[in-house]
């Protein structure tokens, strides 16, 4: 094997974390604010690729499709936020069983309607093509255009996480949630747009994806355990470890893949293992007493 | 009238015994009571055995351990796996398969315990979670177990080829699994699972040894989830990558859910209704997924302990009125008190 190909190999496998980080911040915000985790996160994800879908093509506009696709899963994700978990928040186990049912219902519902085929977002015009890198050779423009968004998007949270009053707040939130209500916080509203947050980045990420890739049925099942996966090797509630957790997964099964194809998922699986053996609470997650 | 009440409340113990043994008589009698029974004693009561078993190990660990594990179902699988490939591969007899895959599916149990042992609450739900598919890919292909094709065919032994007969040892299976989840959480070791459940620290204090009891739990929960693999194997004739699959373990919890998270028996109740909507919900609508969701939503909001705690939950309701009325007394307001504070110390903890 060349090194061009390694390269190659590498920057798939950057494309694909960049489409994990973007999935997986949206579950990292909400359980590290919340402590909860929604099992709906990617049937949120699917449904997002969906509404992209049929606003990109009805419309021939990528950029208004990925604003509506994040905009209705934000808003219904707010819905199930206030309707279904609003009320058991400090339950977790429970929650996450209420939102797996809300996904059952959602993947229904979603084959009922989009059938069992294969959809690609169509891409703005001017993304196809290819660019050549150093080392690399050429490469797909629109996957690092998608890389692009996510680092932007990545560091714009983490700047809203870490450098705004909002995400002092946020962060007094995580830590002791009753002392800053208590400090005269709303913490119901703070709660609830960190759920339209988190539930709109699933939504966009669908989109992404299904424009570099395709949107199959089944894959609300499975993004939602690549970033289960994610945030769990990265550490819950941390941007930078769903960052690092991303990458981490998404390098390791595209090498594993070209590896040993067979084994692909295996290797996955067996790094959150290996990190939850190690460390529990996950490579930049805190521990909590 | 009131003299029937104090029975009951005097005999407790009597009384919990009361339920099942009337369940069990029901479950003998129901091949011959039935109007199909070729329809119904497979795909409904054999179906709802080896689903209660395998949601039972998971409500044992729920209850006992306040662990919820999603690779029970794993388990269930490897346990028949084992004995498919004993039998097909081997082509060993069904008594010695069945102890193989016992073993198989316990030891995989014990090693899921070893992995998981340190994470609690939500983390136990998710490694778990990752462990079943990580043996779903592998099975899918492994060329061993032949890959997605899967073992076949798998014969029942002799003496079971008669329906009946083999409903009547699914359900000999399911009264031992019953007796010894029972068994097992009256004894000592029960009862110091249910200290480590309320609180680890504490049981670490006087000094427990936390994380041999989660192991010991653990595995004898797997070796619960193997006996449903052994109805299960010999119910589809088969093992293949189907049964560890994602939905295959989301059914079970289904099941769990609808029989109530935290109760032994009632996961064949969850079981029944499981199996008639699988069976009947697509006669009246296309969209039988979304009413088992819908179902399966609802309980969780309105009635967390499953449908046998429904009963609980309407005595609770006609209770209220009488004691609102009254005055408390010191006794219920220190009591209150002491719940409210160790919920709210629980809830720190998580």
């Amino acid at each position: 094997m060349t090194s061009e190909q390694l390269f190659q190999i590498f920057l798939n496998g950057i494309t694909l974390a960049s489409v994990y980080f973007l999935v997986a911040s949206g579950l990292t915000l909400i359980f590290g604010l919340m402590r909860v985790i929604t099992m709906a996160h990617g049937t949120s994800y699917l449904l997002g690729g969906y509404f992209g879908f049929s606003v990109a093509s009805a419309t021939g506009n990528w950029y208004l499709a990925a604003l509506v696709a994040a905009a209705i899963v934000g808003i219904l994700g707010l819905i199930i936020h206030q309707v279904l978990i609003h009320k058991f928040q400090n339950d977790d186990l429970r929650v996450a069983l209420i939102t797996l049912g809300v996904a059952f219902i959602g993947t229904d519902l979603m084959a009922a309607t989009y059938g069992g085929d294969a959809y690609q977002v169509p891409a703005p015009s001017n993304w196809l093509g290819t660019v050549v890198l150093p080392f690399a050779g050429s490469y797909s423009l629109q996957r690092l255009i998608i890389i692009l968004i996510s680092i932007i998007i990545g560091v714009a949270l983490w700047l809203l996480i870490s450098k705004t009053r909002y995400g002092a707040i946020v962060r007094a939130g995580v830590d002791d949630s009753q002392m800053t209500a208590a400090t005269g916080v709303n913490t119901r509203v703070i709660f609830a747009s960190i759920f339209l947050l988190g539930s709109a980045l699933a939504g966009f990420a669908g989109v992404a994806n299904g424009t570099l890739f395709t949107l199959l049925p089944g894959q609300d099942g499975t993004f939602l355990l690549y970033s289960l996966v994610v945030v769990i090797v990265g550490g819950m509630g941390s941007i930078p470890g769903a960052a690092l957790g991303a990458l981490l997964v998404g390098l390791v099964s595209q090498f594993g893949l070209y590896f040993a194809p067979t084994y692909a998922t295996v290797f996955t699986f067996a790094l959150m293992v290996i990190v939850l053996a190690v460390r529990p609470q996950g490579i930049m997650g805190k521990v909590r007493l | 009238m009131k003299s029937v009440i104090t029975w009951f409340r005097n005999n407790r113990v009597l009384v919990s015994w009361l339920i099942p043994v009337i369940v069990l008589v029901v479950a003998i009698a129901f091949p011959y009571f039935i109007m199909k029974p070729k329809f119904w004693v497979p795909n409904i009561g054999i179906k709802t055995i080896w689903l209660g078993i395998s949601a039972m190990s998971l409500t044992f660990l729920n209850r006992y351990l306040g662990l919820l594990s999603l690779a029970q179902v794993a388990v269930s699988a490897m346990s028949a796996y084992g004995i498919a490939s004993a039998m097909v591969t081997f082509g060993l007899d069904w008594y010695i398969a069945i102890p193989i895959g016992l073993a198989v599916g316990t030891l995989l149990a014990a090693i899921i315990a070893i992995i998981s042992i340190r994470t609690v609450a939500i983390y136990f739900l998710m490694i778990t979670l990752a462990i079943s598919q990580v043996i779903y890919s592998w099975v899918s292909q492994e060329v061993f177990v032949n890959g997605r094709r899967g073992l076949a065919p798998v014969r029942r032994p002799e003496f079971l080829l008669e329906m009946n007969n083999f409903y009547f040892f699914a359900l000999a299976i399911a009264v031992f699994a019953y007796l010894a989840c029972r068994y097992v959480a009256s004894t000592p070791f029960g009862l110091s699972l249910e200290g480590i459940k309320d609180s680890p620290d504490r049981m670490r204090a006087l000094g427990y040894s936390v994380s041999k009891y989660r192991f010991w739990a653990i595995t004898f929960a797997g070796f619960i989830a193997s006996l449903a693999g052994i109805i299960m194997v010999f119910d589809r004739a088969q093992a293949d990558p189907d049964i560890v699959s994602l939905n295959s373990t989301l059914d079970v919890l289904i099941v769990a859910v609808l029989g109530g998270v935290t109760s032994i028996g009632g996961v064949f109740l969850g079981g029944l209704v499981f199996t008639l909507l699988d069976n009947f919900a697509s006669d009246f609508t296309d969209r039988s997924m979304t009413l088992t969701g819908v179902i399966f939503v609802l309980i969780l909001l309105f009635a967390p302990k499953g449908l046998t705690g429904v009963w609980e939950q309407l005595k609770g309701v006609f209770k209220k009125p009488s004691s609102s009325g009254a005055a408390k007394d010191l006794k219920t307001i220190a009591k209150e008190a002491v719940d409210t504070s160790s919920a709210k110390t629980k809830g720190k903890n998580q």
